[in-house]
């Protein structure tokens, strides 16, 4: 802009600086201060990198690419969306013409300007979307949008949100299938609310019309890859605490003789891939999903393979930085090995011949020389690599001084040796590993300084060296013509191309470059600054281990002794440089290094005598030997005391110096000297990074004044670093409110329920950034604190950190999981975090998924996913009682949480649990059976049920009895009695019996009660007995079979019984039936005699006997007179009339209220008609009458 | 399932920090040859009794010892913690021997831990009741305790060799600690200290507080020597006499030292019965003597004292996954000790650098991740 404006010509008013006001006056303090600053900035080294090396890793530090996960149904083509994005993502044409509906490999890594991002397909069963669930960062869900939702989309859904919810977006596709725009819209809106729903209000989906041959619109995959670009991606708590690696290369590294031996032998695989999650140390154990748990046999740092392009600000990436990185993928022909370079030819190409056309071949143009040479080194290489290896091994050694090797070995004897070397191994090797080319260009570098400086070391001792390397070489190359190494993997062919020395070079130009000129920069140094510098430069480009380098520089101390002075001169330097290793060692070293370091100690000892130094290095290091080479020395059984105090060598500290020595040590002391203590150590741990000051300072005298010198820089330096550090943290905050106040992206489709959602979001992610920026913080803490570390102490320390391409050996994997592998399902490498290898009873709180169709059966196997792992268990489900006790529950309850105590890996409280019973494929309905969390875990399960017993006395003694088929057992009277004392207790209220004693026969209980019972009562004992959960897991090993295979572990119950055609057992005394009760029939009452005869009269019972015969009144029969027979006939005819004519007349009564009744409903008819034509009438006047007076007023 | 494979550890030395770690780790320990060459071979009293203690805190765990006591086989539970516990810690270690295993223990158990402990309160081999109250507490601070739960109350006192003191000690769990930057050692602002009797003249008490005084004054002046005499039940079996110090320093660090005098243990007075039956030191001696004690801990620098520089490095080492860094004098054997067995078992190692303008030593660790996991969710 600004330069468009000048070329127009345009004259535009200069700016005025403000001579007075507020921000005058900021201007000028900053000038002053910056001014002041100048003057006091006596060091100007502090504002620069102290150190190559810390530059370098700062820069490095980057993050691991994040991981996309797409997914989608069978039917909805995810590869299609896939090879889009990449598309557009990286623009890579080539990629696009590779026509990649079919690329099926797991991972790809793809590049963007300032984020990496790895596409991984999910695979399409319920295993490979449980372990995609626990590594994406990001979820595409895919969905036919002519379809609608389908099961997968949902459980998967619901994997991610037990394992932690990383973000996710849908994608609807198949949109083009609408031809009606208003239906479209209608299901888009019906889908969105449906995602919405399972997600949260306002959750992207993202829509994307139809292929357009065969790809879909440019535009909008360019949108989608817009929205992926500038996710935020929330800190899951699960992956934060574990380290995990996503592998994206796989290689079988088993000796080839050992396969052919042995086809089913268990072989050696290497993993390759990002280290996310957390920093992951050497000695970590792992899960590799599907396969099981394994110790890592090494790990080694790999150079990144898409490493982010440098910071310059520019749009776009250029066509050299437009890196995409997906070994497995079947595309690019490269792969980089610690100590290898894979490449790939296609079949066809592959000729083998000993012509030297060989070059077009290789279709690397540029060096078509290098690649002659090799492809022919390849055709005649023959030693396996490892071989080749420790051959450079060797070699290093060379180049160190020999004779100090030698030397050493004098003092430590012959078995020590190999323990050396195993101590430099690691090292070694991780700086092979991890720089390739950089441990190349290291060793060099020592041996061009080797060659320069030449002083004491002499040329004898060089040429051996090199003549010792030469003699390797060739030793490799005349066993390198033997075999040549060709890997079949999956039906691939590829060989690998070890380079020897001379190849290396030329072969990676790019960086060589930067090697010879870091390489002429040392040289110059050591030309300059000769010897004394050496030590400086060894540190710096971590070559040898610091004790080795010990040895050397002990040894050059004896070698020249000729000219002291220099010797001298350094030793300051040195000596505070070596006692912070020896310290470590002397803590942690082996025999070895504590005998060699207690010989260095010695000779210090010695040496300061001569040179009157000792106040400064004597004391400590030398007490804690002494005491050290106490505890070492062999007595294994000392007091476990960590009060220390010796009474007996105390000073007087009633004398006046002795006093004063700790004077300032007290708020009555000199202030000043306390706070240059505190701070002193980080500007002289800041100072020891740096190229020595020290040459010049000669006596003791002058350097302490340098010391305090140095000390008064220090604090301010301090000062200014931490100005440095709080303007960055202030910075980090703004940036972090600022992104809160402004969530990344603001659609049109949040504009109708806009207030709810803004909230939730702009607080979700003000959390997240809090959350964020404490992790931050913490991180960047840490990073200063072990940036001043070497590399190797800085592994040991901490181990390899997140974003580091990884290479894991692991050893003895079954070989199915190498003749299974399919590269469609990723593998996942998980850390074992601390207790979590141990086995025993977990407590989770589950739910029943309110999809799955049943309750679940206690004790039937299910499947469920803990942190990384995947196993088959038995749980058994309780409920929590009132008073805190774990009640059995035969079935989970139908709509609320239950508890699940099952056997299996711990995992720690907190973690999310998927529970699955079915997996295969062909399975309608929803998968997913329950989901819990982790409550706590414990050794021993404690869950209860009731127990019922029924008995029926044998004796009854007076409050006792002899209950007899209670129990079948003495053993079991025993058990149930010692559990039971305090239940019977409560029971006393009823008719409940309460039970005490021993037993008389087998089985037989002696009960005592609180009344004495009846030979008829039925005894009943309630009681609670414990619950045996199981002890069974079976991890998954679904790696380790086909893929198409259906995983078949324990089967449940009723699997069983339809396999076998059992019908289920039924317990005739547990069903159901009519209950009946039959009348009771009580015995009559007898009165005894005497109270009989007690009883007045009245009340006694009269002994009334039974009359046989009738009474007389009842047996006579009446005989009429004939005139009694008339009149009674009369009044019988006389009855008969009345009553007929009663009849008729009720009947005529009848029939005239009909129709009165009649009548009246028809005028009840007429009156509501008329009464409603009034009723109209009236209204209608009234409304007139309304209107009229309206009219009137309005009037 | 499947056979528990078991760390393999011989001799008896550690045993704290052994059983500790391998507690919180949950890694299962053999230990052999424990005294296997002494004349009374096998398991002291006090470790038997601190083994006892780990069963009582944890839940499930399994300890086996051969008959000569020599083999130790521990396979460690959950902890568990919980209330209403007494402990009888014996009369050949003092309280303090115990408490410190027990303070980690408690932070990482599943529920508050309150606990009795019987036996001896003072003790010139270990770090007195006091001294954990004044020192190691504040010091549990700086890893993210929450000093209100954490509590010791010195209901009696007893000095060896009969005992008799009685301490209530609560401990608050905690998910987990939180890293530390603890370098600045500050300058002493305040001495404080108490002075105990046991079954002895109170005068003796006066005397140790006078001679201490007497070499701090020149030093300090905000000098203050509580008094706690105790008598009849509260005064334990045994006479004795004590006095524990502590500096604290501007920047919160608390440096600590004390002792006791009382008569040795019965099994320990066959050694001094060749030399004669040996008198006390003067009370004037022993507060003099400590007071000298505490300023050498003071010229030696560092956060905390000699003494709690194990618990310092634990500390640091369960760390969650993040950088610790701390400062101590010169290193004791205790605490270098402490820095291989969590090398061993939680495969920590620190970055030890002298800091020679100081005469201190810093040491920087990567946590271990370690979080309290048989804590129960809500």
């Amino acid at each position: 802009m600004a330069m468009d404006s000048g070329a127009d010509g345009q004259s535009h008013k200069a700016h005025r600086s403000r001579h007075s006001g507020a921000s005058a006056k900021k201007k000028t303090k900053a000038r002053n201060k910056d001014q002041n600053s100048d003057q006091k900035q006596q060091n100007p080294k502090a504002f620069a990198f102290r150190s190559n090396a810390k530059a370098k890793r700062l820069q490095s530090r980057a993050l691991p690419p994040f991981v996309v996960v797409v997914q989608g149904p069978p039917q909805v083509d995810v590869s299609l969306n896939f090879s889009s994005c990449l598309y557009v993502f990286i623009l890579f044409r080539k990629a696009v013409e590779l026509r990649l509906p079919c690329l099926m490999w797991d991972s790809l890594n793809l590049l963007g300007k300032q984020r990496r991002l790895q596409f991984v397909e999910c695979p399409n069963d319920i295993n490979g979307m449980i372990d995609a669930a626990k590594f994406a960062d990001l979820a595409l869900l895919l969905i036919d949008g002519s379809y609608g939702f389908e099961m997968e989309t949902f459980e998967f859904l619901n994997i991610l949100q037990v394992h932690g919810f990383p973000k996710v977006m849908g994608v609807l596709t198949h949109l083009d299938n609408f031809e009606d725009v208003k239906k479209l819209k209608k299901t888009k809106q019906r889908l969105r609310h449906r995602f919405w729903t399972e997600i949260y209000d306002g959750a992207k989906l993202f829509y994307l019309s139809g292929l357009i041959h065969g790809k879909y619109p440019k535009r909008e995959v360019h949108n989608l890859a817009r929205f992926i670009s500038v996710m935020k991606f929330p800190p899951l708590l699960w992956r934060t605490s574990h380290p995990y690696i996503l592998v994206d290369r796989f290689e079988d590294v088993t000796p080839p003789e050992r396969v052919q031996m042995n086809s089913k032998c268990d072989r050696n695989v290497t993993l390759y891939g990002y280290l996310r999650g957390c920093n992951l140390k050497k000695g970590t154990k792992v899960h590799i999903a599907g396969v099981g748990d394994f110790s890592l046999a090494g790990v080694t740092g790999l150079s990144d393979p898409c490493p982010l392009p440098s910071a310059a600000k520019k749009k776009g990436l250029r066509g050299k930085e437009k890196l995409f990185y997906a070994p497995m993928s079947g595309f690019g022909d490269l792969l980089y090995d610690k100590d290898a370079v894979y490449i790939n030819i296609n079949d066809h190409f592959v000729q083998y011949s000993k012509v030297d056309e060989m070059g077009g071949t290789t279709n690397k143009g540029n060096k078509r020389d290098v690649g002659e040479a090799l492809v022919k080194s390849l055709q005649t290489i023959k030693n396996p690599i490892d071989e080749k290896l420790e051959k450079s091994k060797i070699s290093l050694f060379s180049q160190n001084p020999n004779s100090s090797l030698e030397a050493e070995d004098h003092n430590r004897g012959s078995d020590e040796a190999p323990k050396l070397i195993r101590d430099i191994e690691p090292l070694k090797q991780y700086q092979s590993n991890g720089e390739e080319d950089e441990s190349e260009f290291d060793l060099d570098g020592s041996e061009s300084s080797d060659q320069d400086e030449g002083v004491s070391e002499g040329a004898m001792l060089k040429n051996e060296g090199r003549n010792f390397e030469e003699g390797n070489a060739d030793a490799s190359e005349r066993l390198g013509r033997v075999k040549e190494q060709v890997e079949f993997h999956n039906g691939r062919k590829r060989r690998k191309a070890i380079f020897g020395d001379g190849v290396d070079h030329s072969n990676l130009k790019s960086t060589d470059e930067e090697n010879e000129g870091d390489e002429d920069d040392d040289d110059d140094d050591d030309n300059n600054e000769g010897e004394d510098d050496r030590s400086n430069e060894d540190n710096e480009s971590c070559s040898g281990s610091e004790f080795s380098e010990g040895d050397e520089e002990d040894l050059k101390s004896e070698d020249g002794m000729g000219n002291i002075s220099k010797w001298r001169a350094s030793l300051v330097e040195r000596a505070s440089k070596k006692q912070n290793i020896n310290l470590m060692q002397l803590v942690y070293g082996k025999s070895t290094s504590t005998l060699n370091t207690s010989a260095n100690e010695v000779k210090d000892d010695s040496e300061n005598e001569e040179s009157d130094e000792d106040e400064f290095f004597k004391p400590k290091g030398q007490r804690a030997k002494n005491s050290i080479e106490g505890l070492d020395g062999g007595n294994i059984n000392t007091e476990d005391c960590s009060k220390s105090t010796k009474f007996s060598e105390l000073k007087n500290w009633k004398e006046e110096e002795v006093y004063e020595s700790v004077r300032d040590r007290f708020v009555t002391g000199d202030w000043s000297k306390g706070a240059l203590r505190n701070q002193m150590s980080e500007a002289k741990t800041e100072e020891d990074d740096m190229d020595g000051d020290f040459e010049d300072l000669e006596t003791g005298e002058k350097y302490e004044s340098h010391q305090k010198d140095d000390s008064s820089n220090g604090g301010i330096q301090k000062e200014d670093d931490d100005a440095i550090e709080e303007r960055r943290l202030k910075k980090l905050a703004l940036r972090a409110k600022f992104d809160a106040q402004y969530p990344f992206i603001k659609e049109e489709t949040d504009k109708q329920n806009g207030g709810k959602f803004h909230r939730s979001q702009a607080n979700d992610s003000g959390y997240y950034d809090k959350l964020k920026e404490e992790t931050e913080l913490q991180k960047q803490i840490n990073i200063a604190e072990l940036e001043d570390l070497d590399e190797t102490t800085r592994l040991e320390i901490e181990g390899f950190r997140t974003g580091m391409y990884l290479r894991l050996e692991v050893q003895d994997v079954p070989f199915e999981m190498i003749e299974y592998f399919d590269p469609c399902h990723p593998i996942l490498v998980g850390g074992i975090g601390l207790g979590e290898e141990n086995i025993g009873y977990m407590q989770t709180r589950l739910k029943r998924h309110r999809w799955h169709k049943k309750v679940l059966k206690t004790r039937d196997p299910i499947i469920v996913s803990i942190g990384w792992r995947r196993y088959q268990t038995t749980p058994v489900y309780a409920i929590e009682d009132q008073n805190g006790r774990h009640r059995m529950l035969k079935y989970t309850p139908e709509h609320m949480h239950c508890l699940a105590m099952f056997w299996g890996p711990l995992a720690p409280p907190k973690t999310g649990v998927l529970a699955v019973q079915n997996l295969s494929n062909n399975q309608a309905a929803f998968r997913i059976i329950a989901t819990a969390y982790v409550l706590e875990f414990n050794h021993a399960a404690r869950i209860v049920k009731k127990i019922k017993l029924v008995g029926y006395p044998c004796k009854i003694f007076k409050k006792t009895a002899l209950i007899k088929d209670m129990f079948t057992s003495d053993l079991e009277v025993a058990r149930g009695i010692r559990g039971q004392v305090k239940k019977a207790a409560k029971e006393e209220i009823g008719n409940q019996p309460k039970k005490k004693g021993g037993q008389a026969r087998e089985g037989i209980a002696r009960c005592t009660f609180e009344d004495r019972i009846l030979m008829s009562d039925i005894v009943f004992l309630r009681a609670w007995t414990q619950v045996e959960v199981p002890q069974f897991y079976n991890p998954l090993t679904t790696s380790l079979q086909p893929r198409q295979k259906t995983w078949q572990g324990m089967k449940t119950v009723a699997e069983l019984r339809r396999e076998h055609n059992l019908p289920i057992p039924v317990n005739k005394d547990s069903l159901y039936k009519l209950i009946e009760r039959k009348p009771r029939n009580f015995n009559p009452l007898v009165i005894p005699k005497a109270l009989q005869a007690d009883l007045p009269f009245e009340s006694k019972p009269k002994n009334i006997p039974h009359q046989k015969r009738p009474l007389l009144e009842d047996r006579r029969a009446v005989v009429m007179e004939p005139h009694e027979r008339k009149v009674h006939a009369l009044v019988q005819h006389l009855q008969l009339i009345r009553n007929d004519k009663m009849k008729k007349r009720k009947l005529k009564e009848e029939q005239k209220r009909k129709e009165v009744e009649a009548q009246r409903a028809k005028d009840e008819q007429v009156l509501r008609k008329r009464r409603r034509e009034e009723r109209q009438e009236r209204y209608r006047e009234q409304d007139k009458l309304k209107k009229k007076i309206r009219r009137h007023v309005e009037a | 399932m499947g056979k528990i494979t078991y760390k393999r550890l011989k001799g008896s030395q550690n045993m704290r920090q052994r059983l500790l770690l391998a507690t919180l780790k949950s890694t299962p320990v053999l230990i052999e040859d424990i005294h296997a060459g002494d004349t009374l071979p096998g398991l002291r009293p006090h470790e038997i009794s601190l083994l006892r203690l780990f069963e009582k805190l944890t839940d499930d765990c399994l300890i086996e010892i051969n008959e000569t006591g020599t083999k130790l086989k521990y396979k460690p539970g959950i902890i568990v913690g919980g209330s209403h516990l007494v402990h009888d810690c014996g009369f050949s270690r003092a309280i303090g021997y115990f408490l410190e295993p027990l303070i980690l223990l408690g932070l990482f158990a599943r529920k508050t831990l309150v606990i009795i402990l019987k036996g001896i309160t003072n003790d010139s081999k270990d770090p007195s009741v006091d001294t954990f109250r004044s020192t190691t507490f504040p010091l549990l601070r700086h890893f993210g305790v929450p000093s209100e739960g954490l509590k010791l109350e010195i209901k009696s006192r007893g000095v060896s060799p009969h005992g008799g003191g009685e301490v209530h000690l609560t401990i608050p769990t905690v998910q987990h600690l939180t890293a530390t930057m603890w370098t600045d050692e500050g300058m002493v602002k305040r001495i404080r200290g108490e002075a105990f009797t046991t079954r002895v003249s109170i005068q003796l008490g006066n005397e140790m507080i006078y001679a201490a005084r007497g070499i701090f004054n020149r030093l300090l002046p905000d000098v203050y020597i509580a008094s706690d005499y105790r008598k009849r039940l509260e005064a334990g079996n045994s006479p004795g006499y004590g006095i524990s110090l502590v500096a604290e320093t501007t920047s919160g660090c608390c440096i600590s030292a004390d002792t006791t005098v009382s008569y040795p243990r019965g099994d320990e007075e066959e050694d001094i019965e060749d030399e004669g039956k040996k008198e006390l030191i003067p009370a004037a001696d022993v507060g003099e003597k400590l007071a000298s004690v505490l300023l050498e801990e003071i010229e030696k620098g560092g956060v905390v004292d000699s003494t709690h520089q194990g618990l310092l490095f634990l500390l640091c080492a369960l760390c969650p996954k993040d950088v610790s860094k701390v400062r101590v004098g010169k290193l004791s054997p205790y605490g270098i000790e402490t820095l291989r067995e969590i090398r061993d078992f939680l495969d920590v190692q620190f970055v030890i650098k002298p800091d020679p303008s100081t005469g201190t030593v810093i040491l920087k660790c990567w946590g271990s991740g370690m979080k309290n996991l048989s804590r129960k969710t809500t």
